[in-house]
């Protein structure tokens, strides 16, 4: 971890357990002493939570709450244990931990002691107590997030879902409308559940980063990064400059091709069948790219832990690579210049400043929504601590400026792969064995295209005994009936979905 | 194998499904998609079918968002328990003949074991007549696919009884 002024302010106590990496740990005795935490670096570091989440340590859940100093350039564990079945309620503190909240209490059975009514997130309705969970059962469920069926005795709920248009994820969407606006709207997302996180304890390392590039495939290279790195850290595992700028070019590569996705996305939302082939054209043209330089349309076994299992083929990528990029900025340039398709983005799906800010979400949303941060640059990593990150943001929060910030990015990307190229790539492939140390916890990073992508470990006896996984779609799905409530129309719905550009796959995980 | 390699086989793979659609089903086969539990690269791989370079509708093939009107159902994922329902009424849905096709490792078992989450494999739950492998399988391969598939389905249509025979005193 890079450091940064005001590093040493941030009291560390390790005491004599288990060794960290990543994220300095912060170990409170209670609920109560973590909740003064919390307000401390709230208030004064401008703490915004990255994530939270629970573990099984010494028969007592554990929570661990990671605070992201964008400022500072670090990350924070807070850990208290759980005694009891309730703790203080972060989400009162900073509200953007709610969804985690509930995710914790149907994994572990411990909530926040605010009796708010909590959301279903990942396990189906009716399961049973035998249904495989993280942690001791709940002793009753949680509330579907059912929204009222009258709403003035006009509108009515919609169900959409959990099997949608042809080729896209399932996902269930209860829209309340009362014939054209979105009242309001709730996802269900457990239908694609697959308790990867359990699958995970205990798994060899290998193994385990098989898993983590398909828990959300259209980020492998995001998240895989992010798990190498927490590895890497606590195995104690320097992986050279030459091949991390390979990594780096994957990563970029990865940006660039959800960048092409979300734009013909958009075209297809606001009928532009054109501007929706000529998109795909480029997104082809990229997925080919990523086949001949690395051999993987969608860069799965790119990484490998301490190195990469691919080198890229250098000369495909300076020969494709170019058309492609402008291609895309062509694209981009020409849905521009069409006014029918400017009109369905300009003050659609609008994020506020406000809410991103209090939801706490990463990526081109909160770009979008002048949120000025990148885990790029505010925690760099790699290559990216010889190469800085031009962050571009925009103040408005529709979909139009989700759209310029992707524009930007998708140059930006292209710059770097040639940066990373000039400075140098190792030309075979080349990995180092992991060898997990007896106990340790670690935090890796990365930002994928959704955003700020964390992944959390636990090692006790030398075995992975708890994987976090926290992609960038566990954030930004909250904002997402935020944008969809502000004074849209049921049609504006697939575009807002577009413009967000995640998974469900990846909020499920 | 290289990109004029690909090309051309790609070619000659959609001329044969062209082929093979246009003789047995007067030019056109409808194909409804199930997601239980992907990673959306599988998903990603399908739309590109309609794009540009692969252009499944040339073929006389057309994804319908109807059950009722789909001759072929393409599922991609591991079967997670919690889309059952869905997935059947889908199946149910659709009229005969009608064929399934698990695109990708994920419904062939090749990802996840079985467990109370997850069937792990696609024939725990629906008669499957197609496999797809691949993670993802690329376009080309599902271009394969369906043309197996189609040949498939033609075969069940022979097969069709129009009039129930009864037997003979
Ligand atoms: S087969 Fe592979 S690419 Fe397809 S959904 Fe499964 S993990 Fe993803």
């Amino acid at each position: 971890m890079p450091s940064g002024p005001g590093r040493e302010a941030v009291a560390v106590s390790s005491g004599d357990d288990r060794p960290f990496y990543g994220a300095a740990v912060v170990r409170c005795p209670d609920g109560q002493a973590a909740a003064a935490r919390v307000r401390q670096f709230g208030e004064h570091f401008g703490a915004r939570v990255a994530d939270l989440y629970a573990a099984m340590e010494e028969e007592l859940v554990t929570l661990h709450l990671v605070m992201a100093l964008d400022a500072e350039g670090g990350y924070v564990d807070l850990t208290w244990p759980v005694s009891g079945e309730q703790y203080p309620a972060i989400s009162e503190i900073l509200p953007a931990a709610f969804v985690e909240e509930c995710e914790i209490f149907e994994q572990f059975g411990v909530r926040p002691a605010d009796n708010k009514p909590l959301n279903r997130v990942a396990i189906p309705p009716r399961a049973e107590a035998h249904f495989p969970r993280l942690g001791p059962a709940p002793g009753h469920e949680g509330r579907h997030p059912r929204a009222p069926h009258y709403v003035a005795g006009e509108a009515f709920e919609f169900p959409f879902g959990p099997v949608r248009a042809v080729a896209q994820e399932s996902l269930y969407i209860g829209l309340v409308t009362s014939g054209e606006e979105v009242i309001d709207l709730y996802l269900m997302q457990w239908h694609k559940h697959r308790g990867l996180e359990r699958r995970l304890q205990g798994l060899p390392p290998e193994r385990a980063l098989f898993f983590v590039e398909r828990m959300e495939g259209l980020s492998a290279v995001g998240n895989g990064w992010a798990f190498c790195r927490a590895l890497e850290g606590c195995a104690g595992v320097q992986v050279p400059p030459p091949i991390e700028r390979v990594r780096g070019i994957a990563l970029e590569l990865e940006r660039l091709y959800n960048h092409a996705a979300a734009v013909a996305a958009l075209a297809q939302a606001t009928g532009l069948s054109v501007g929706q082939a000529q998109a795909e054209i480029v997104l082809e043209q990229l997925l080919r790219l990523n086949s001949v330089v690395f051999g993987h349309r969608y860069l799965f076994g790119v990484l490998a832990l301490g190195g990469v299992h691919r080198a890229p083929e250098a000369g495909a990528l300076r020969e494709l690579l170019g058309s492609a990029v402008d291609g895309l900025r062509r694209e981009i340039e020409a849905l521009q210049s069409t006014n029918s398709f400017m009109d369905r983005l300009e003050a659609c799906g609008i994020v506020s400043p406000e809410v991103a800010q209090r939801l706490a979400v990463v990526g081109p949303v909160a770009r979008g929504s002048g949120q000025n941060r990148d885990a790029r640059r505010d925690h760099p990593f790699g290559p990216y601590l010889d190469e800085r990150v031009e962050v571009a943001t925009r103040a408005s929060g529709d979909v139009l400026s989700r759209l310029e910030v992707v524009a930007t990015e998708a140059a930006e990307s292209a710059r770097l792969i040639g940066e990373f190229c000039r400075a140098g790539l190792r030309a075979q492939a080349s990995s180092r064995p992991v060898h997990l140390p007896r106990s340790a916890s670690a935090l890796g990073w990365s930002e994928s295209s959704r955003g700020e992508s964390l992944v959390s470990i636990l090692v006790d006896d030398n075995e992975l005994s708890r994987v976090r996984l926290r992609p960038a779609s566990v954030r930004n799905w909250r904002a997402f009936d935020d944008a969809a409530r502000s004074r849209n129309v049921f049609t504006d719905v697939p575009i807002i979905e577009a413009s967000f550009w995640l998974t469900v796959a990846g909020f499920a995980r | 194998m290289t990109v004029a390699g690909d090309a051309l086989q790609e070619q000659a793979a959609a001329r044969q499904l062209a082929s093979a659609v246009r003789k047995l089903f007067g030019r056109s086969l409808h194909v409804r998609t199930v997601d239980t539990g992907s990673c959306a690269v599988c998903e990603s791989e399908l739309r590109l079918l309609l794009a540009p370079h692969y252009d499944l509708h040339r073929l006389g093939l057309f994804f319908t968002p109807a059950p009722r009107h789909a001759d072929m159902l393409l599922v991609t994922g591991p079967a997670v328990r919690a889309m059952d329902t869905a997935l059947l009424k889908t199946y149910v849905a659709m009229p005969d003949p009608k064929i399934v096709v698990a695109i990708g490792a994920c419904p062939l078992g090749g990802v996840y074991a079985e467990d109370d989450l997850i069937h792990g494999r696609l024939d725990q739950v629906l008669p499957v007549d197609v496999v797809v492998p691949g993670c993802p399988p690329n376009p080309l391969a599902l271009l394969h696919g369906l043309l197996v598939a189609v040949g498939r389905l033609a075969e069940r249509v022979g097969d069709l009884r129009f009039v129930i025979e009864e037997p003979g005193p």
